[in-house]
C-alpha cells in the first residue's frame, strides 16, 4: 500500500546547527501520529518543510507516492495538506466566520467574484468545531486560545484535507480545553481523517494516536505504539536527560 | 453583508451620485473646480488603497504609474496627434504593463522594503523623463498644449466625478466578494493566506493590476483636464503624500473611504485658502491629519460607521456574520 505521506531521508540546516538529519517516516491513510521530542528536536521544523515553509538541504516528500518538493505552500494544501501554528494564526480584524470563509476559498479569481460566500457551510464547520451563532459573529481577539485552536481546526477543516498536521495543539490549554479538543480529534479520526500531531501533553496524546515517532536532536530515536515508543529507554533518556 | 444591508449601502451610494450630480447647480464655478480635484484626488487615493490599504503592501511609486499613463497619452496626443479614445486606452494599457514589468517583482519583498522600491520606480521615472528624450518627453518642462477631453468647468466636472463615481462601485463590488475577503487577511497575516491554499502571488497581482488600471484612468484623464504634464507636477513628493494621506485619512482598505478622504482633504486645503495663503496650510492638515490617525486610526470612514452603529442604522461588523 502507498503511503499518504511519506518523508525520505529530510536533512534541514541552520547554519551549522542540523535541526532535522536524516529523518524519515510515513504515515497511511486513515493513520494518526504521534510525533514527540523534547523542546528542539525538530518536530515543528518537520512541519514546516512538509508545509514548504523551510526548505529541506536534502530528502524528499511523498505524497501518495508523488514527489511534491517542488510545490509551492499553497499547491501542497489544494492536494490536501493543512497544518495548524503552535501560536493560532487566526486573521484578527475578521470574525471567526470570515476566518473559516477564507479557509473554504477556492484559489479561482473568477470563483472568488461570482460565487457568494457558502454561509450554511460556514455555520455547519463552526457547529462542527463546538461553535455556535454567537460565536462566528466574534472576534478572535474575543476568544480564549481554547477557541482559538478550534478556529484553527475548523479554518483547517474548511480546506477538506486530507492530512492534518496539528502542532502543539494542546498548549496553553485548561483542562477542559484539552478534553473538547480531544474530543473533537478523536470523532475527527472515526471519520477516517489521517492527522499527524505534536504535543508535549503525552497523557492527552496517547488516545489519539494509532503510532508514535519519537525524535531527539533532529533525530529519529523510536517509533511504534504509544506504549512501546513511552517505555523506550532513549525516549525517557531524551526527556529526562538520565 | 445581508440584503438590507447591502440596500442601505446602495441607497447611500445613489443619494451621494444624486447629489453630486446636483453640485453644479448650487454651487460657483471656483467651487466646482477644487471638486474636480477633490474627484481626481479620490481615484487616485481608491487606486493606492485597492493594493496598499487592502494588502498592506504600501506603495510610494503610485506617481509612477500615473505618470507612465500620463505620459503616454501626452506623447501620444502631442506629437502624434493620435485621437484621445484611442491614446486614453493606450495610457491605461502602459500602466498596467509597466507596473506589471516593474512593481511585480517588487511584490517578492515585503513591508518597509516593498515601499522603498516602489519609491525607487517613481524617482527613476522623475530622472528619466528629465534626461531620456527630452524632445519626446518635454524634458523639465514638461509637455503642455494637450487637447482636452471636454472644455469647461461643468462638463470636466460631470466627467471626473462619473469615471471616479463609476471606479469607485466597482471597485467596491469587488472588495464585497471574496476576493477583498482574502486580500484583506493578506494584509493580517500572508503566510496564513497561504496555508490555507490561496495563492497569494496571484491575488496581489489581481490588485495590482486592478489598482494599477485605476491609476491609468485617472492619470491619463488628469493631464488631458490640466492640458500639460511635467515632471515636477507628478513626480513630487507632496503629490504622493496628498494620495497616501487621502486614503489613510478617509479609512484604509475601504474604498469609500478614501472617496472621503479626498473630499475632506481637498475642502479642508481650499477652504483654509483664504486665511492661510502659503504652504503653512499643509501644517494644519498635517496637524488634523495626525490627531485623526492618534485618535481613530480608522479614519473618518471608521468615525461614520461608529456613529452610523450607534444610532442603529446599520449593524455591527461582528453582528453581520
Amino acid at each position: 500500500m502507498t503511503a499518504l505521506l511519506e518523508l525520505r531521508n529530510m536533512t534541514k540546516k541552520f547554519g551549522g546547527l542540523t535541526a532535522v538529519n536524516e529523518m524519515s517516516f510515513e504515515v497511511n491513510e486513515g493513520e494518526t501520529l504521534g510525533l514527540i521530542g523534547p523542546n528542539g528536536a525538530g518536530k515543528t521544523t518537520i512541519f514546516n518543510l512538509i508545509m514548504n515553509e523551510l526548505k529541506q538541504n536534502s530528502g524528499e516528500i511523498l505524497l501518495q507516492g508523488k514527489e511534491i518538493s517542488r510545490l509551492a505552500t499553497h499547491e501542497r494544501v489544494k492536494r490536501g495538506i493543512v497544518r495548524t501554528y503552535q501560536v493560532p494564526r487566526p486573521f484578527a480584524e475578521m470574525t471567526v466566520a470570515s476566518n473559516i470563509r477564507v479557509g473554504m476559498m477556492p484559489d479561482d479569481l473568477v470563483l472568488m467574484i461570482s460565487e457568494p460566500p457558502d454561509t450554511a457551510k460556514e455555520r455547519e464547520i463552526g457547529k462542527a468545531v463546538g461553535f455556535g451563532d454567537r460565536e462566528l459573529a466574534m472576534y478572535p481577539s474575543e476568544l480564549s486560545m481554547g477557541d482559538l485552536r478550534r478556529l484553527e481546526l475548523a479554518r483547517n477543516i474548511a480546506a477538506d484535507p486530507k492530512l492534518l498536521l496539528l502542532d502543539e495543539v494542546f498548549a496553553g490549554l485548561t483542562v477542559g480545553e484539552i478534553s473538547q479538543i480531544s474530543d473533537l480529534l478523536v470523532e475527527k479520526k472515526k471519520q477516517g481523517l489521517t492527522y499527524i500531531i505534536v504535543s508535549h501533553d503525552l497523557r492527552s496524546l496517547a488516545p489519539l494516536v494509532d503510532r508514535v515517532v519519537a525524535m531527539s536532536f533532529g533525530e529519529m530515536i523510536a517509533e511504534g505504539s504509544f506504549d512501546e515508543v513511552i517505555s523506550d529507554e532513549g525516549v525517557q533518556k531524551a526527556y529526562l536527560g538520565h | 453583508m445581508d440584503r438590507t444591508g447591502l440596500g442601505k449601502a446602495l441607497a447611500c451610494w445613489a443619494v451621494f451620485g444624486i447629489v453630486m450630480c446636483l453640485l453644479p447647480f448650487v454651487v460657483t464655478t471656483g467651487t466646482l473646480r477644487v471638486f474636480i480635484f477633490a474627484n481626481f484626488l479620490a481615484m487616485f487615493a481608491m487606486s493606492w488603497d485597492i493594493i496598499s490599504g487592502r494588502t498592506g503592501y504600501i506603495s510610494f511609486g503610485h506617481p509612477f504609474l500615473i505618470g507612465v499613463a500620463g505620459y503616454t497619452t501626452a506623447m501620444l496626443t502631442y506629437h502624434l496627434d493620435v485621437p484621445l479614445f484611442l491614446s486614453i486606452p493606450a495610457a491605461v494599457l502602459a500602466a498596467m504593463v509597466a507596473g506589471t514589468l516593474f512593481f511585480v517583482p517588487a511584490l517578492r519583498t515585503r513591508g518597509t522594503y516593498f515601499a522603498l522600491v516602489t519609491l525607487a520606480f517613481m524617482e527613476l521615472l522623475y530622472g528619466l523623463t528629465q534626461v531620456v528624450q527630452p524632445k519626446i518627453t518635454g524634458g523639465t518642462r514638461g509637455l503642455s498644449g494637450l487637447p482636452s477631453v471636454v472644455s469647461g468647468a461643468v462638463p470636466n466636472y460631470y466627467l471626473s466625478f462619473l469615471v471616479m463615481f463609476a471606479i469607485g462601485i466597482v471597485l467596491w463590488l469587488i472588495v464585497r466578494t471574496r476576493i477583498g475577503t482574502a486580500l484583506s487577511a493578506i494584509r493580517m497575516d500572508e503566510d496564513a493566506v497561504k496555508s490555507t491554499g490561496l495563492n497569494t502571488t496571484k491575488l496581489k497581482l489581481f490588485a495590482f493590476m486592478v489598482s494599477a488600471a485605476v491609476a491609468g484612468i485617472a492619470g491619463a484623464l488628469y493631464v488631458h483636464y490640466l492640458g500639460s504634464i511635467a515632471p515636477r507636477g507628478i513626480f513630487e513628493i507632496n503629490f504622493l503624500f496628498t494620495i497616501l494621506v487621502a486614503a489613510l485619512l478617509g479609512g484604509p482598505g475601504t474604498i469609500i473611504g478614501p472617496i472621503i478622504g479626498a473630499f475632506f482633504l481637498t475642502c479642508l486645503l481650499e477652504f483654509l485658502r483664504p486665511y492661510i495663503p502659503g504652504t503653512e496650510r499643509y501644517l494644519i492638515y498635517g496637524l488634523v491629519a495626525l490627531v485623526l490617525y492618534y485618535y481613530a486610526p480608522k479614519g473618518l470612514y471608521g468615525i461614520i460607521t461608529w456613529v452610523l452603529e450607534r444610532v442603529g442604522v446599520i449593524k455591527p461588523e461582528g453582528a453581520k456574520a
